[in-house]
């Protein structure tokens, strides 16, 4: 590539601050915007992403479905970041969720010297382990990982704590204590600001599935191997430590935890990395 | 090999932190409706901790309309505030009930209020479980100050401070009763039971209160100092 030649970025790479500061603006205090429209004021209640598909020992399949009623803006949501995720890959983890998006806009302000490393976690080992059990304990009443620990309760109300004693008084507790310690430790303070995205959400474990089941439909984030050079520039910037480089002479994309940010391929000097659906 | 450890590493911190119940707070869910509505099940907290958060969300259902006043029954008598989740800026897109004070105004069928009451339990006797935070009677054991009711409470705790030194939180079943402001019915009742597990018995036996010289109302709530 000559030192005058100009790559063209798509819309979602272009533009992609601008679009998760948007969904800060209308998923999060003090205007909320999208809640409004339902009577809420956060992602508890009828836009809860995660309770519904829990199911309680002791619970009857018509308790069950009642969930699903309760928290029917939840459902919609999460089937639409699913099936958005098998054809266009993960846009909502990337770009929409004003959770994820919020940890790594604050991860990106604090000095890399402050910043924890996850990379040598396994990230999608973890994940299952955590999700399963974020299924399990509840079915066989060995307690709960939903309301306890939820990023989608925290997030919003660290934003809300300012405007409303509502949301402050969440802080009050140990609970709230601790959840404010994972999303500081995991999300603001993780090199990439999306370590809590990549261990501990199950919207997020469960979206990685749809985007690995979806890798040869779908548009996906890959690796062209005849142009990479294996510099390792693209491993450096990915937020989910989803490119394995620098060892191989090739990098590869790990289907279970890439989403397409696509700062990897603004980073590749060889034009290796692009989006697009797979040619066999 | 590497991924099986942190994978079971994961299991095992995960049922770690699922079963680990928080004693300062707890979350209720139930229906508000114009019979009587009830909690799902009732909230458990600690007895001890110097605060305590319950959030009750409810849903109101048809026909049910009214205002609502929120009041926590229970002896000795735990001050608390009541807060309620809602956007910062309403935009006015849908009406909501509002809070002002202690009563909900404007419930209406579908809505979904989601109410915070901050709880701050009184100084208790450790011997008979009830308040005294005004009292000047009071002893420190294990670097432990404890204050009592009454001469005789004080010292059937010096005589045996092991029994009773764990017993500094208020105990037993409070209820968070949502009123109709018409009929003072209730349209939900949501059970809270505080546990401890230290023993108070002085509060069955009278243990201490043969020089109790309480307000003479005959009421468990407060030591009349």
């Amino acid at each position: 590539m000559t030192a005058d030649t100009k790559v063209e970025r798509g819309f979602w790479v272009r533009n992609r601050l601008w679009i998760m500061l948007a969904a800060l603006v209308l998923f999060l205090p003090p205007l909320s915007f999208l809640f409004q429209f339902t009577g809420d004021s956060a992602f508890c209640g009828s836009w809860c992403p995660r309770m519904f598909f829990v199911w309680r020992k002791g619970e009857t399949i018509g308790e069950f479905l009642v969930g699903f009623l309760r928290s029917y803006m939840g459902v919609a949501l999460v089937l639409g970041i699913l099936v958005s995720t098998f054809f266009l890959g993960r846009y909502w983890c990337s770009h929409l969720c004003p959770v994820g998006g919020s940890m790594e806009l604050v991860s990106r302000l604090l000095p890399r010297r402050l910043k924890i490393n996850f990379r040598t976690v396994p990230a999608p080992s973890f994940r299952y382990g955590y999700l399963a059990v974020y299924f399990i304990a509840s079915a066989i009443g060995a307690g709960s990982l939903c309301c306890n620990y939820c990023n989608f309760a925290t997030v919003p109300r660290m934003f809300g704590a300012a405007y409303s004693m509502a949301d402050m008084s969440y802080f009050f507790r140990t609970a709230g204590l601790i959840n404010l310690g994972l999303v500081v430790a995991l999300g603001f303070a993780a090199k990439g600001g999306r370590a809590y995205c990549n261990l501990i959400c199950p919207v997020g474990a469960l979206d990685a599935l749809s985007n690995r089941l979806g890798m040869r439909a779908g548009r996906r984030v890959r690796v062209d191997a005849s142009k990479c050079d294996g510099c390792g520039a693209c491993a450096k910037v990915c937020p989910v430590w989803a490119v394995e480089s620098g060892r191989k002479e090739t990098a590869s994309i790990d289907g279970l935890s890439c989403m397409p940010c696509r700062e990897c391929e603004k980073v590749c000097h060889k034009e290796a990395i692009s989006y697009g659906k797979h040619h066999a | 090999m590497k991924k099986a450890i942190f994978f079971l590493m994961a299991v095992a911190l995960s049922f770690v932190a699922a079963g680990y119940r928080w004693g300062d707070s707890a979350h209720s869910i139930g229906v508000i409706k114009a019979g009587g509505g009830e909690a799902r099940h009732p909230s458990t907290l600690d007895s001890g901790e110097d605060g305590y958060t319950l959030i009750s969300t409810a849903t109101v259902l048809p026909p049910y309309s009214g205002d609502v006043r929120v009041r926590l029954d229970g002896e000795p008598r735990i001050h608390y505030r009541i807060y309620m989740s809602g956007p910062a800026i309403d935009l006015g897109i849908r009406r909501l009930p509002k809070l002002e004070g202690d009563t909900v105004y404007g419930l209406r069928p579908g809505d979904r209020p989601a109410l915070w009451v901050v709880m701050k339990p009184p100084v208790v006797d450790p011997v008979c479980g009830m308040a005294c935070g005004e009292s000047p009677l009071s002893t420190g054991y294990q670097g432990n100050a404890y204050k009592f009711c009454s001469e005789g409470c004080m010292d059937a705790f010096r005589k045996d401070p092991e029994r009773f030194k764990d017993n500094t939180g208020v105990r037993g079943r409070y209820t968070l009763s949502f009123l109709d402001t018409k009929t003072e019915k209730p349209v939900l009742t949501v059970p809270v039971i505080f546990k401890g597990s230290g023993d108070r018995t002085g509060d069955k036996t009278g243990v201490g209160h043969g020089e109790h010289k309480g307000n003479g109302k005959g009421g468990a709530d407060d030591c009349g100092h």
